[in-house]
């Protein structure tokens, strides 16, 4: 592991965020402006973990 | 269940309310001179590690979700879970520009079965400029959309773009990806971003002044006639009576041929960086605020690698040229794994003293591998031409290349324009400019002197140079 602590720290934060984006997505089906928005969130965290990606996790 | 339904609606309604908005009491530290402090210091051991492991994960999207990619892969007996090391990315076939078209006619309507998600997962559609035979079209998702302004953010950044900044785009957007995504990337680092699409460039020009504009965006080719046109039409001084304090480049070489940038510099009292990108590729490349003579890969979004244009050799050491072969490690819609860039480029023996562990190609793209030609036996690149002719003071910025045949030979003709006022000779002038070619580029010329005002003016891209060996070239 040679990733700082506060990265790997933050890196579980988004995973979280990720989980949560995801969910809510999942259960959008009928409801445009959550599941477009939504769609959004989820493009814009998987920026965040491209951003924290490391070799090592 | 649906969200909008059932208990706690009205609870989730009301925590939604915006005067439930908080803002931050600490504010980003602008002072930051990295985007991502993480990644663009990565020790190279790890860089090398993570572009590997990124590498492999895109051939295999590709492989499992485009036919074109699988039958290319499978027909070169290259597995993706084969690829070990660096090294043997190499087995991974190129792809090049050419193989892109037959591929459209097929389906999905209109890109091809390169594509490798649904075709309502695509966003966004550009196209290439068709200069070299039909268009390719790139789909984007908007995840891809987001890396691709990503990438532009990390180089804004790294030429000191912060979100005081007033930037100006003086640019008509369009089908083309030219300076979209610079656009949203401008946006993203929380700039003001001003569209200055359909203005001709005098209107551009008294925009800028009217709202202060801090920073642009253009090709060097417009950034010399913005000046030109200030000048002489409106009688503004741009670096006296604007406020553009770093201008960065696309689209053309300029930024770092050295003449030329000084040229813009002066003429603006501005910074001005170079960026090299393509719409199939993504931008890849950036001069950072150090300003070290050349222009850094974003080694955690690509791997660059360089080869020899003969043998196709893998080219390791710094200070010899060759073309690149780029892949884009993040991009899905429609990959870009060790595409055939044709751009021509040179490791950089140096480390940026910036601090960035990305390496740096020494003179940004220092020419395309269609436009590096043989004339009389010696390998000539426009962009040493056009580094002489602009550290002329007593020449304009414009002047054409012609390459013909007569007879058996080859023969160079440089067609140059007196700048306005100069009072200059020509005669002297034209020995003079013979002499400094000759030594730059070992090749004679005819030169032909010609009144300022006369040579064609480009809006955008220029074609100054003119091979009339190859047909089609006229
Ligand atoms: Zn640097």
């Amino acid at each position: 592991m040679t990733r700082q602590p506060a990265l790997t720290e933050i890196a579980a934060q988004v995973d979280q965020l990720h989980r949560i984006a995801q969910e809510l997505y999942d259960r959008s089906e009928d409801f445009p402006a959550l599941n477009r928005n939504l769609k959004r969130i989820l493009a814009s965290i998987h920026m965040l973990r491209i951003n924290l990606e490391e070799d090592a996790d | 269940m649906t969200l909008h339904q059932g208990r706690g609606a009205d609870t989730a309604r009301q925590k939604l309310s915006p005067h439930s908005r908080r803002i931050s009491k600490k504010p980003m530290n602008k002072s930051i001179p990295y985007w991502n402090p993480f990644l663009e210091t990565l020790p190279r051991e790890r860089l090398e590690r993570l572009q590997l492991r990124k590498f492999r994960r895109i051939v295999r999207w590709a492989y499992e979700h485009s036919r074109f990619h699988r039958a290319l892969y499978e027909k070169a007996g290259v597995e993706p879970d084969e690829i070990k090391s660096l090294e043997q990315v190499r087995l991974v076939p190129k792809v090049e520009k050419s193989m892109l078209r037959p591929i459209q006619s097929k389906d999905p309507f209109p890109y091809g079965d390169a594509l490798c998600v649904p075709l309502d997962e695509v966003t966004e559609f550009h196209q290439t400029s068709g200069t070299t035979g039909q268009p390719v079209y790139q789909p984007d998702t908007w995840q891809d959309w987001e890396w691709f302004s990503e990438c532009w953010a990390t180089l804004l950044w790294a030429q000191g773009y912060r979100p005081h900044d007033r930037v100006f785009l003086p640019f008509g957007y369009n089908v083309f990806v030219a300076f979209w995504t610079g656009h949203y990337a401008s946006e993203k680092i929380g700039c003001e971003t001003v569209p200055g699409g359909v203005l001709d460039t005098q209107a551009r020009i008294l925009k800028m002044q009217e709202l202060r504009a801090t920073a642009m965006m253009a090709t060097p080719t417009y950034v010399l006639g913005m000046a030109d046109a200030a000048q002489r039409k409106l009688g503004i001084d741009p670096a006296k009576d604007l406020f553009v304090r770093r201008i960065t480049c696309a689209g053309e070489p300029g930024a770092l041929i050295p003449s030329t940038k000084e040229r813009m510099e002066k003429l603006w009292g501005a910074k001005v960086f170079d960026h090299a990108g393509a719409t199939e590729i993504g931008a890849w490349g950036f001069e950072c605020e150090a300003q070290p003579g050349g222009m850094h890969v974003n080694e955690a979004m690509f791997l660059a690698e360089v080869e020899d244009p003969e043998t196709g050799d893998l080219i390791t050491e710094p200070n010899k040229s060759g073309k690149l072969v780029i892949s884009a490690l993040d991009r899905l819609a429609q990959p870009c794994i060790r595409f055939d860039s044709k751009d021509i480029v040179q490791m950089s023996p140096d480390q940026c003293p910036c601090g960035r562990t990305y390496k740096v190609f020494k003179g940004g793209v220092i020419g395309r591998a269609d436009d590096i030609t043989k004339v009389k036996g010696v390998l000539l690149a426009p962009s040493a031409i056009e580094d002489v002719v602009r550290s002329f003071p007593g020449l304009s910025h414009e002047y054409e290349v012609v390459v013909e045949k007569r007879g058996d030979m080859d023969h160079i003709t440089l067609k140059v324009e007196l700048a306005e006022g100069s009072g200059q000779d020509a005669s002297s002038i034209t020995e003079k400019l013979k002499t400094e070619l000759r030594f730059k580029t070992n090749l004679g010329y005819e030169i032909q002197t010609h009144p300022y005002g006369s040579l064609p003016r480009y809006e955008v891209k220029a074609k100054r140079f003119k091979d009339l060996r190859k047909r089609g070239d006229a």
